[in-house]
């Protein structure tokens, strides 16, 4: 009997101490569609979902099946059609500067020196700042993704990874509370993709690991390696929550211990049941 | 050894090639003259096209000419200048009569001078860039402005695939009743002939601008004067310059036929004078100068583009 009380007193407080943080992100009731000739396409439909301050949350799923669209609503490049999106307690209405981006396909002007790149969404978002004060955030950030000595390529004369660590370095540069990452690592070979992996929780931990991070990905060890809980979408059309799951892995994680931990291959496995509906080729019949 | 030779030759390539191509045309240019030489007892009916050595002399004697004139009075800089400048004022302004009190000096030589090909030339490009930058600076303003919106490409498309096709020649009498003048008639013609391919790849180029860089400018919150200057601009001023190249080298193939029709001092006029006075030798000479300076016009809006484009 004793003991079951005292269970119960450690669960409240975890469950207490959890409550502390803030919500970064309220997801109510979401549905997203669209008008198209073919009449009205359905993405998402109603998805709830809390986000708290300082969490990494991966958004997992088919090709197709809404989850781009649903950080669109977070960002703000998306209008929900009905529902609502609250970020840092505000109304999304539209994109803004508390809410980075990282786009899939690095979205640098390639006209403009990587330098550049990162300065002019500095200068937007600091308009108050001095020039001095602008140039110095653009040069710590660029340090911090080691391509200082790149600053005066044009975006043409990188590789993917670097282009994709100017464009995490830009998102990074103006501060923004929540870090919204869609398929930032698609396009990279496997073993560029893990190094970003640690260079972007290491930029993290720089950061006292006080931003909120919300990453589309179809990666499933990717979302292991990097998220808190990892948010499985159904297939699209209309795609609502499959199932929500809890990573409960120490950090730091060392990308080779990981994968032996039992723990690991039990939230694989639970991904790719969930993902997967045939494993092999027997499974027709 | 070999292959360093080897890539040495293949650098002169193209020079070779070109060598190649104009001794064809100088060859079948050649035929054409001996085609044309005048039968055995019918020397006086008609006349033999000069061929390409010729004409290459003709261009010597005219570039003597020309060469003489300059050394022979200071005042052949002036003429020039007069020419350019009776171009750009309006007939018997206060303007005009200032420029003829101003730099008539020797009659008779000014006569000689306005007669030479390099006056005419210098002439023909004044009017030329006149049109040219006057309908650039209508086109490049519209087409910014049609190209970001699909409506306003919607709107003006019709009108500009009904005015496009309209020869130049047509356009000749209309901008004679409306400004009455000659002149003005010519760089009115040039102006609407040479507008359309500016202000169709400016709004190609403004509607092509690509989804992903226009979310940069959402995503980090773009003022309007920055989206313009850091996206608007460096994405299309590429095509903006591949309209100006097409345009530049339409203006230049209108105004011969525009001097022809409005006679003045330009290089068509000279090659019609030429014609008259059975000079063909002259008029072989102007449609060398016409080609070469054609070419010039367009290497430099190349080199310009170049220079604009941006290397993903």
């Amino acid at each position: 009997m004793e003991t079951t009380v005292i269970e119960k007193e450690i669960n409240m407080e975890t469950v207490a101490i959890e409550d502390l943080r803030p919500n970064s992100i309220e997801i109510k009731n979401v549905t997203v569609s669209f008008d198209t000739p073919k009449g009205i396409y359905t993405a998402v439909k109603e998805i709830d979902l809390t986000v708290k301050k300082g969490e990494i949350i991966a958004l997992i799923g088919h090709s197709g099946c809404g989850k781009s669209t649903l950080m669109g609503t977070i960002s703000g490049m998306t209008k929900q059609t009905s529902g609502e999106v609250i970020a840092n307690g505000n109304p999304v209405k539209g994109p803004g500067p508390d809410r980075g981006i990282v786009f899939q396909n690095y979205s640098l002007l390639p006209w403009l020196t990587v330098y550049k790149n990162i300065f002019e969404a500095v200068d937007s978002v600091f308009k108050d700042k001095s020039k001095s004060e602008k140039h110095e955030i653009v040069e710590k950030n660029l340090k911090m993704v080691n391509l200082f000595e790149h600053k005066d390529k044009l975006p043409g004369q990188l590789s993917g990874g670097m282009k994709q660590r100017v464009a995490i370095a830009r998102a990074f540069s103006i501060n923004p509370s929540i870090l919204l990452l869609d398929e930032p690592f698609g396009a990279l070979d496997a073993l560029t993709k893990s190094s970003m992996h640690v260079e972007l929780l290491k930029l993290r931990n720089l950061d006292n690991r006080e931003k909120t991070i919300i990453i589309v990905t179809h990666d499933i060890d990717e979302a292991i390696f990097l998220a808190d809980r990892v948010v499985v979408l159904n297939n699209g059309p209309a795609s609502t929550i499959k199932e929500i799951v809890d990573v409960k892995l120490a950090r730091p994680r060392n990308k080779k211990d990981i994968v032996h931990d039992p723990e690991y291959m039990k939230i694989h496995d639970r991904l790719l049941g969930l993902l997967i509906d045939k494993f092999s080729i027997d499974d027709i019949h | 050894m070999a292959s360093k030779l080897k890539w040495t030759l293949l650098k002169f390539a193209p020079i070779f090639y070109t060598i190649v191509g104009l001794s064809i045309l100088a060859f079948m240019w050649q035929c054409v003259s001996w085609g044309t030489a005048p039968k055995p007892g019918k020397e006086n009916e008609t006349q033999q096209i000069p061929g390409p050595i010729a004409t290459i002399d003709t261009l010597g004697s005219v570039i003597r000419e020309d060469s003489l004139l300059v050394g022979q009075n200071i005042g052949f800089g002036q003429t020039i200048m007069m020419e350019v400048g009776l171009n750009l004022v309006p007939k018997q302004s206060g303007a005009e009569k200032w420029i003829n009190s101003t730099f008539d000096k020797d009659q008779t030589y000014q006569d000689s001078a306005l007669k030479s090909l390099t006056v005419k030339l210098i002439g023909s490009l004044g009017r030329v860039l006149a049109g040219f930058i006057l309908g650039s600076l209508l086109a490049i303003p519209i087409g910014l402005v049609m190209g970001s919106s699909k409506i306003g490409l919607n709107i003006i498309n019709p009108i500009v695939q009904l005015l496009k096709p309209v020869s130049p020649l047509a356009w000749f009498p209309l901008g004679m009743i409306a400004l009455s003048s000659a002149g003005g008639a010519t760089i009115f013609m040039i102006v609407i002939t040479s507008l359309w391919p500016t202000l169709i790849n400016t709004a190609f180029g403004v509607s092509a601008i690509p989804e992903d860089h226009k979310n940069v400018a959402k995503a980090f919150g773009f003022s309007l004067w920055k989206y313009i200057t850091k996206i608007l601009i460096p994405y299309t001023l590429p095509h903006i310059f591949t309209g100006l190249k097409l345009s530049i080298g339409i203006a230049w193939m209108v105004i011969v036929a525009g001097e022809m029709l409005s006679g003045g001092n330009g290089l068509g006029f000279f090659a019609w004078e030429s014609y008259n006075g059975g000079d063909l030798g002259r008029l072989l000479t102007a449609i060398v100068v016409i080609g070469t300076v054609g070419i010039i016009l367009d290497k430099l809006f190349t080199y310009l583009q170049e220079k604009v484009s941006y290397k993903s």
